[in-house]
């Protein structure tokens, strides 16, 4: 009488200290996959806007002492993730977690005095990861500043592949040929994976056709990416240089990584103090100390001429503006990092181009890990991203043991619809399926689907 | 407002009404009573109903305070409407008034009645009246959060709106699992109980009907002299159980989960044993002179007492003849009630203790006035929001109550019945005394006084804020300016 939904499997009992906007879109998140959560904060208004909207618990407290991750039954989790505003106190509670529960840990540690030993805390504390939003996020801008006609960069398989989004301009060759014809015209050493257009995403099959004015999202070793893009009529070379508005952490990690690319940089902060600091990290940028929302000052230190433009404030609406600014006085490119996700739906109206959530990128590797954590010992995820705003998952699985999706010609496999193997990675070759290519044990295999939740390589049959 | 939301809860709700309709209708098939085809037929029409209103799943499942509180009212309302069409159709109670009472009565685990003769009905109807109880008990919005998946985390809204006491908290993370948690820890205590009657060689049928009766701390009898006729160690096992339902739920989490001290260690439930000793002990002595044994005047005042202050409204004697002082000390717990969190009524200990300390904090606040004191509560500080909505809840409860008691005086009645017949209804407890007393009933008040004791005792088992939000003509502006469009 009363019909069930798909059975879901049971979820990981997981404990998130700090409902700060990062816990919020945990919460949100890992809510979703069907995960029994229970929330600790030490400001009470916080956890009741939580658990009215959410289906959780909440524990008032410091997440850090002993008898509140006790009342919020550490002994019986299995992950804790950590991420007030503090970097000590996150790591505090995965310590104690760890002593107190035999669970797993994550904490957000975020300055950059504590980034190059990242690697020292997690492995003398145990932890099972450490997150950085700004430095992922930097990281993101970098890889599309290195290829500025794509929207978005994600890499795979230890960067060996990459998996590209860029738009199809007016008149490209691309416009209005099948993927069948790709493959034999232009190049065979490129996968197309997804396509959006008119706000649909779709799977494409060999049928499909492109269009100008779509978004579509491809997967290529990364070697050839740049014959291809070359191959296509579509500039390809790295900007070389970059203005940055504001100078916070993502600011500094940007900052580091694209003047080691060779790229140069100018920052424009506020704060003389923070000025002060950026110049002794970055002697060879230029820092600029003055408002970077004076119209007159970017004109005078020539937004209209600089390659690429990228505000990074702290507050979305100025990054807004700023980039309608940039994008009314030249065709410089533009990358738009967003804090808040409760407005996305506005801001994909408003084409600003690249959008970099480091939210998402953050809950994105947290959800894989969760889901590795669950899934059964014949696969384990590896990479996961959410494209197209979350509506189309590309996820990599590495390929422990053989399963019933092993030895067997892809073309013999019963795929569920809109699932996509986009390649195979054997030994570090990156391999295009076609029909007559099989999953291999100690493989990894990408594949790109619309459905949601898959946690194991045998999820994508029927 | 979402309204396509609050019309999917009451089509569910309808769809379970129909399945709980089963149950009488297969008591009627035992003892092959004519009764059998009035139930199967309303629960048929309950099930097409639901269905049709759940046929379409709406788009915006998120819903906020207002809708809980909306939905639970009405929820309550179509249940009560719903189960009160078998007691017309089978002729037993033809009133409508009268009828809707009865199941009223049963759903908010009240156990008023209006019937002077119960052993007149049928099998199926009694099962039926005391069936509601156990439905009532834990509450039907619960039962709904534990069997059906609902999407949004908001449902809590749901919980809030239904469960009784002041501030309504999960035991585990996920509402279904707590929800579920909650009703395996009723229906196993429901079945031990069964068991031990049966044990003590009580007939199936009447082990039943008093388990349904004791779990949901209802009170309709089967029997025209309630408990009176059944042996001591029943009436001791019945008195125990009324007890023990009268616990706050999360105490027996506790114990389930070994953590034995930590639900001793609850304010609430101490308080509660502590009130349970006194009165008992208050009533013992005053009852010591009229009865021959000791043993008889025990057990007789343990189980008015665990039968009040529980709200259930079990009598093993008639109590209106008691002397003034036993019968102003069950009064006085008629009001205090049971714990929050079980599922008995009245205004519950957990109140009752914040109240008291507010008392405290104010006097000490005349004598030191810039001191800053939080109420605590097993060790840790109540919000000021849970104090305030306290002391509001309070007041607009004796503002319903006095409201109430003057609604009745255009029966020219005596005081007593009128104050114990509004006191017994709005704390969902049954008997009162003088007129209303554990021997009478009330089926002689007229059908004005019978809706607003029907609004009482809605109003005791919703813990008034989800009934009135139905008056607040806010809720209904949304709604009519978007039929009108």
């Amino acid at each position: 009488m009363f019909k069930r939904k798909s059975d879901q499997p049971i979820g990981l009992k997981i404990i998130i200290v700090g409902c700060g906007k990062v816990g919020t879109t945990l919460v949100d998140q890992l809510v979703a996959e069907g995960h029994d959560i229970t929330v600790i904060d030490s400001n009470i208004t916080k956890i009741e806007e939580l658990t009215n909207l959410y289906d959780i618990m909440g524990v008032e407290g410091n997440g850090a002492s002993y008898s509140v991750q006790m009342e919020a039954d550490i002994e019986n989790t299995d992950l804790l993730i950590a991420v007030t505003g503090s970097d000590e106190l996150n790591l505090l509670c995965c310590t104690i977690a760890k002593q107190v529960g035999n669970c797993a840990a994550i904490a957000r540690v975020r300055t950059p005095d504590y980034s190059q030993e990242i690697g020292y805390l997690r492995e003398k504390l145990g932890l099972a990861m450490i997150i950085n939003p700004e430095l992922e996020a930097a990281k993101e801008i970098a890889r599309i500043l290195y290829l500025p006609t794509a929207l978005e960069v994600s890499p795979f398989a230890h960067g060996q592949a990459e998996l590209i989004q860029f738009k199809i301009p007016e008149g490209n060759i691309l416009d209005g040929i099948t993927l069948a014809q790709l493959s034999s015209k232009v190049s065979h050493k490129v996968l197309i994976c997804a396509i959006e257009r008119d706000g649909k995403v779709t799977i494409p099959s060999g049928i499909s056709e492109m269009k100008a004015g779509d978004i579509i999202s491809f997967v290529a070793q990364r070697a050839t990416i740049k014959n291809f893009m070359q191959n296509i009529s579509v500039k390809t070379s790295k900007v070389k240089s970059t203005m940055i508005i504001g100078g916070g952490k993502a600011t500094y990690y940007l900052a580091s990584q694209l003047l080691h690319m060779g790229i140069s940089v100018k920052i424009i902060e506020k704060d003389r103090k923070r000025c002060e600091e950026l110049s002794v990290a970055f002697p060879k940028a230029i820092i600029i100390n003055g408002d970077g929302t004076d119209a007159e000052l970017l004109k005078e230190e020539g937004i209209d001429r600089v390659e690429s433009f990228i505000p990074l404030t702290g507050m979305d609406e100025e990054n807004i503006m700023l980039t309608l600014h940039a994008r009314n006085l030249s065709n410089t490119k533009v990358i738009t990092k967003i804090n808040r996700l409760a407005f996305k739906d506005v801001i994909t109206t408003l084409d600003l181009g690249s959008v970099i959530y480091p939210r998402l990128i953050i809950s994105e590797a947290i959800i894989a890990y969760v889901r590795a954590r669950r899934a059964s010992i014949d696969s384990n995820i590896e990479t996961l991203y959410h494209l197209f705003d979350g509506r189309v998952e590309a996820i990599e699985f590495s390929i422990d043991k053989t399963s019933r999706v092993t030895d067997i010609p892809l073309m013999n496999l019963k795929l569920k619809d809109q699932v996509l193997v986009a390649f195979i990675n054997r030994n570090g070759n990156i391999i295009l399926p076609s029909g007559q290519d099989c999953i291999r044990v100690d493989d990894t295999v990408m594949i790109v689907t619309t459905h949601h939740g898959f946690d194991e390589i045998e999820d994508i049959l029927r | 407002m979402n309204t396509s939301i609050i019309r999917y809860i009451l089509g569910q709700i309808l769809k379970l009404q129909s399945l709980f309709l089963l149950l009488p209708s297969i008591t009627a098939i035992i003892y092959k009573e004519d009764t059998f085809l009035n139930y199967l037929t309303v629960a048929c029409l309950c099930f097409i109903i639901g269905y049709l209103m759940t046929y379409k799943k709406p788009s915006d499942t998120v819903f906020y305070l207002k809708e809980g509180c909306v939905a639970t009212a009405l929820s309550w309302i179509v249940l009560s409407l719903s189960g009160a069409f078998p007691f017309m159709l089978t002729g037993e109670i033809p009133h409508f008034t009268d009828a809707l009472f009865e199941t009223v009565s049963g759903f908010t685990t009240t156990g008023s009645s209006i019937l002077s003769n119960v052993e007149a009905l049928s099998y199926s109807s009694l099962i039926w009246r005391s069936f509601t109880h156990w439905i009532g008990g834990m509450g039907v919005l619960v039962f709904l959060l534990a069997i059906i998946p609902m999407s949004g985390g908001s449902n809590i809204n749901l919980m809030k709106a239904e469960s009784p006491g002041p501030s309504v908290g999960k035991l585990v993370p996920k509402m279904r699992s707590t929800a579920r948690i909650l009703y395996l820890i009723y229906l196993g205590m429901s079945i031990l109980m069964f068991l031990l009657l049966i044990f003590g060689k009580m007939p199936v049928f009447d082990a039943l009907a008093t388990t349904f009766g004791t779990a949901g701390t209802g009170g309709f009898g089967i029997k025209n002299d309630s408990f009176a006729s059944y042996s001591p160690y029943i009436q001791w096992i019945t008195g125990i159980f009324m007890m023990l339902f009268g616990v706050n739920f999360n105490a027996y989490y506790f114990i389930l989960f070994l953590n034995i001290k930590k639900a001793f260690k609850m304010e609430e439930v101490r308080w509660y044993f502590t009130i349970i000793t006194l009165s008992v002990f208050v009533i013992f002595t005053d009852l010591m002179q009229f009865y021959p044994t000791l043993g008889d005047a025990l057990r007789d005042s343990f189980f008015q007492v665990s039968s009040i202050i529980t709200t259930t409204g079990f009598a093993t004697a008639d109590f209106n003849l008691w002397s003034t002082t036993s019968k102003t000390t069950l009064v006085l717990l008629m009001f205090i009630g049971a714990c929050a969190g079980s599922t008995g009524g009245g205004l519950k200990i957990s109140r009752l203790i914040i109240l008291i300390k507010t008392i405290f904090k104010e006097l000490t606040s005349y004598t030191h006035p810039k001191s800053i004191i939080k109420i605590k509560m097993d060790d840790k500080p109540i919000e000021h929001e849970v104090v305030r909505s306290t002391n509001v809840y309070f007041i607009t409860y004796m503002i319903i109550f006095v409201v109430s008691v003057f609604c009745l005086t255009f029966e020219n009645k005596d005081l007593i019945t009128l104050f114990t017949a509004v006191a017994a209804t709005l704390n969902n407890i049954g008997p009162g005394l003088e007129m209303v007393g554990p021997t009478a009933n009330f089926g002689h008040f007229s059908d004005f006084s019978k809706l607003v004791i029907i609004f009482d005792m809605l109003a005791g088992r919703l813990e008034l804020f989800p009934l009135l939000m139905l008056f607040h003509p806010e809720i209904w502006k949304d709604t009519i300016k978007k039929k009108l469009k």
